[in-house]
């Protein structure tokens, strides 16, 4: 990833606020207004929230096992 | 009390560090690397891309980690060994250390699939680079493409023209195109971007026609592995010493057998053109004319894996 040193031309305030937005309702679409929600916390925020998802699944049964098939999609 | 999921994570990153320290190199990639990038899935399994001629010294790192006081073991019959030829060659090997109400699993690849670069020249921290777990999520699975697209836009946001190369989505891909240019040197890695410049009704096909593609060779290329891995499986099957409790033992038998009747690389035995050809093939079937015009060059996708 880029530094703000390395930041391109392009990459105005303007097309990151863009970017974001477009992000941002993509999320939702795609992941539902809570993941979206998470997907922009902060990163210690968003990992202890998938942390507690995790844990909270694991309790209740759900299996996120995949087969071990030697090989990986 | 089982092992909490932010443990497991630490563990893996653990890893991760040691390995480094010992000058293996090697990255967290797919679910967990998500999380990290903003685009959150639930997995507890990781994956690893490691250097591939380095997969003895990794094997024998794994031999001393040990979590909940257990050590691990290779998850079932079907896993390759942790070779450098095998990771060369596509394979992945699987791990698992068994501890009190949970199964803690890791997958190791040598090669990212679909990668067109090198995944060691892209890694961020303890994850490898955007580009290269977007490309691992062009995968045979409906549910990993908004996960492509998503990571698309996060290059972008980093500054990466990259991103542009991971946008499936049509009103993702428009709306981008609202505000920034795509470059040509991205239109000619993926000529669908082309079809940006104006409006094109022929985008929506163009996309339809990548992610049908993309989603066909790979189903193709895991039944090349899953045919070639059969006579594997039953001799790790039929061979007692494949359960021994012991990491050691168990590699061995599988060394010893892949030595036999594993071959190295399957995927470049069958042929990357014929694959691509099949792949083409197959999509055509389920599209209309005309979608499959807009394909980029996935020969670049394999570069990386051993004759």
């Amino acid at each position: 990833m880029k530094d703000a040193q390395n930041k391109p031309e392009w990459l105005t305030d303007e097309v990151r606020e863009h970017l974001r937005r477009v992000a941002y309702d993509f999320h939702v679409r795609a992941f539902g207004e809570e993941m979206a929600r998470v997907n922009f916390l902060p990163l210690a925020e968003r990992r202890r929230y998938v942390a507690e998802m995790m844990d909270h699944a694991l309790r209740k049964g759900v299996k996120f096992d995949k087969p071990a098939l030697g090989v990986t999609p | 009390m089982p092992l909490a999921y932010a443990e497991l994570e630490n563990f893996y990153e653990g890893l991760v560090a040691r390995a480094r320290s010992r000058g293996i190199p090697c990255a967290i990639t797919s679910g967990m690397a998500c999380v990290a990038f903003g685009v959150a899935q639930a997995t507890k399994d990781c994956d690893l891309l490691c250097a591939p001629d380095l997969a003895g010294e990794f094997l024998k790192l794994l031999q001393e980690s040990s979590l909940g006081g257990q050590g691990p073991h290779y998850r079932g019959h079907l896993t390759a060994p942790l070779d450098s030829r095998w990771l060369r060659g596509g394979w992945t090997s699987h791990f698992m250390w068994k501890v009190p109400d949970l199964e803690a699993y890791l997958d190791v690849f040598g090669v990212a699939p679909r990668g067109s670069v090198p995944w060691e020249s892209d890694v961020a921290g303890f994850y490898a680079g955007l580009h290269t777990v977007a490309e691992m999520k062009r995968t045979n699975r409906e549910r990993d493409w908004p996960f492509t697209t998503a990571l698309g836009v996060k290059l972008l946001e980093a500054g990466d023209p990259r991103g542009w190369l991971h946008l499936f989505n049509f009103e993702v891909l428009v709306q981008t195109a609202e505000k920034l240019r795509c470059p040509e040197t991205m239109v000619t890695l993926r000529p669908a971007l082309a079809l940006l410049t104006g409006p094109d009704e022929r985008l929506e096909l163009a996309l339809k026609g990548e992610v049908e593609f993309w989603n066909r060779l790979d189903q193709l290329r895991l039944k090349v592995y899953e045919r070639a891995v059969r006579p594997y499986l039953l001799a790790v099957k039929a061979d007692v010493r494949s359960r021994n409790p012991s990491l050691e033992v168990q590699h061995e038998v599988r060394l010893e057998h892949a030595e036999s009747v594993l071959p190295t690389s399957p995927l470049c035995q069958y042929g990357i053109e014929r694959l691509i050809a099949e792949a083409k093939d197959q999509a055509a079937r389920f599209l209309p004319a005309g979608a499959l015009e807009w394909l980029p060059d996935a020969r670049g996708c394999f570069s990386f894996l051993a004759e």
